[in-house]
């Protein structure tokens, strides 16, 4: 609420946002020969746009691994489980979709 | 973009691919949840009923932006 | 998409400057961006100090932050909010309780407010706090004319809208939308039931009173002046559901199914309890797989989002949910009137979620977590 004289009283709805900022990780100076994680989130074509991206960057870089996930929902943050395996057995990842 | 958030704290450079259409939604998530810094990979909308050939058009746009995004270019 | 709300999306709410004396608050506040389209009740010190006192005072604790913005919902924010609603302070613990079950993990209110789909949370209310605060729960129950059920509903969707961040266009995806958008709130009647309470069934006690939470389609209505029997009545209600058209269809979930007290009274006079009504719509609605799947002539069809264990086989009964406790079943409306209702929900996406009013305990035997049960 904000108040002055000769001013009316209004009050915002919209309550705070407080966040905490976070770097992101390092980023990779090479992609051959790294560990590549693909998680797929099931929307409709995600896989198949996955797949495809997964073989050509494969044919153009050559990763030490390829990796396919699948989240358990496609609306819902995937688990700290899944998150955590990835992590542990991956270098870099190809995450989708968003739409 | 929370699971490529999630992934980006444990240390992996993480390509999210969304749709144009969703570029905004990306962006205010990725400021809620303090990671600014994280660069999607942006396809042309929509990605769902599509035909192969067009699929095969998608995976052009995406696989040279996740490159940069990993590599930070 | 509208130009002007994408470019506002305030980092933190900071607080507005104040108008000069005289101004006309309402248009301010419209001009303001925080209206669901109609206009609302400028707050005044007094209201908000009320409401903010029947939460339990104490205005900056933090109830919970609303996705998909994060915004933080405080004692004194979500009674601005239910004030401009037009909320009486009494309602406050419903709406409380209604907030911190939609932020509930297993809802994925995140996924509930951006998703191209309509489904908006519709909350079901049961215990004596309906009576106590004067909610509707008899003729026109869904419709318009309550203060209570109108403003609780009402007070949410303003919560998500301005502290969720859930503006059309920008970060609400909805395609379409749907009128319960702007309040999707009724209570049980469990007077006119002869079915035991919803939360009763849940395992809460009587005389706890809940709010049920579940991302929903509009109720379909279902029309039978013709059967005096359960079978007749719930064919009925199993035709409404046996459609690919809702979201269940293709996504599976949760649904419910609202009936009005005359087919109510039909269904148990011949002695048929909760678990017979849900089982007989969950054995006997479905679709066959090949309208699901277009007779395959879009490419093969599987569907990742049913679950793993149905037959695809063309002329496999697809249920509508994958079990008969995803129908959650209620007893609402006016008591002349042979009408029930099919609401279908968004999909496995969301599940819903009861929550008791200002922490009640459950009965024994119920289990669930830290008063929320996900159904």
């Amino acid at each position: 609420m904000t108040e002055r004289r000769n001013h009316e009283i209004v009050y915002d709805p919209r309550g705070v946002v407080s966040v905490e900022a976070t770097p992101i990780a390092p980023r990779v100076s090479k992609i051959a020969g790294l560990r590549l994680g693909v998680l797929d989130n099931t929307k409709w074509n995600a896989n198949k746009l996955l797949r495809r991206s997964m073989q050509r960057l494969d044919q153009e870089q050559g990763f030490a691994s390829v990796t396919y996930y699948r989240k358990e929902s496609f609306s819902k943050v995937a688990s700290p489980e899944l998150i955590r395996e990835i992590a542990a057995n991956n270098d870099i990842v190809l995450t989708a979709i968003g739409d | 973009m929370h699971d490529g958030i999630n992934l980006e704290k444990l240390g992996l450079p993480t390509a999210v691919v969304v749709t144009e259409a969703f570029l905004h939604e990306a962006e205010v998530q990725r400021a809620a949840l303090g990671m600014e810094g994280l660069k999607p990979v942006v396809i042309t909308h929509p990605l769902s009923s599509l035909t192969d050939a067009e699929i095969d058009s998608r995976v052009g746009e995406a696989v040279s932006q996740a490159t940069a995004v990993w590599r930070g270019a | 998409m509208d130009g002007a709300r994408a470019a506002v999306l305030p980092k933190s709410g900071v607080g507005f400057d104040p108008p000069p004396k005289g101004t006309d608050l309402i248009e301010w506040y419209y001009a303001k961006g925080v209206s669901d389209g109609f206009p609302v009740a400028p707050p005044t010190p007094e209201k908000v100090e009320a409401t903010v006192a029947a939460l339990g005072g104490n205005a900056d604790f933090l109830e919970c932050g609303v996705p998909p913005r994060f915004g933080g919902l405080t004692r004194e924010v979500l009674a601005v909010n239910m004030v401009m609603a037009g909320c009486l302070p009494e309602y406050a613990p419903v709406v409380r309780a209604a907030m911190l079950a939609l932020c509930d993990t297993a809802f994925n209110l995140n996924g509930v407010q951006a998703t191209t789909h309509m489904a908006s949370p519709l909350l079901v209310v049961n215990g004596p706090i309906r009576t106590a605060i004067g909610m509707n729960a008899g003729c026109n129950v869904f419709g318009s004319g309550n203060r209570a059920n109108a403003t609780i509903g009402r007070a949410v969707r303003l919560i998500l809208l301005n502290v969720g961040g859930g503006w059309p266009g920008d970060l609400d995806k909805s395609t379409l939308g749907h009128p319960g958008k702007y309040t999707y709130c009724i209570a049980e009647n469990e007077e006119e039931s002869p079915l035991a309470p919803y939360h009763v069934a849940c395992g809460f006690k009587p005389e706890t009173s809940t709010v049920f939470t579940i991302a929903a389609e509009p109720p379909h209505s279902v029309t039978n002046h013709v059967a005096n029997d359960p079978e007749g009545i719930l064919d009925s209600i199993c035709s409404a559901m046996s459609t690919i058209a809702h979201n269940n269809a293709v996504s599976s979930g949760h649904c419910a199914v609202v009936l009005g007290p005359e087919h109510a009274r039909t269904i148990a006079a011949a002695g048929w309890k909760r678990s017979d009504v849900c089982s007989y719509l969950w054995m006997n609605a479905g679709n066959l797989f090949r309208k699901l799947a277009f007779e395959h002539r879009y490419g093969k069809v599987f569907n990742r989002n049913l679950p793993l264990w149905y037959r695809r086989d063309p002329d496999s009964r697809i249920p509508i949910v994958p079990s008969p406790d995803n129908i959650h079943l209620f007893v609402a409306g006016g008591t002349a009137g042979r009408f029930s209702a099919f609401i279908p929900g968004w999909g496995h996406m969301s599940a819903p979620v009861i929550r008791a009013i200002d922490g009640a305990e459950l009965a024994e035997g119920a289990v669930c977590l830290d008063d929320s049960c996900r159904v």
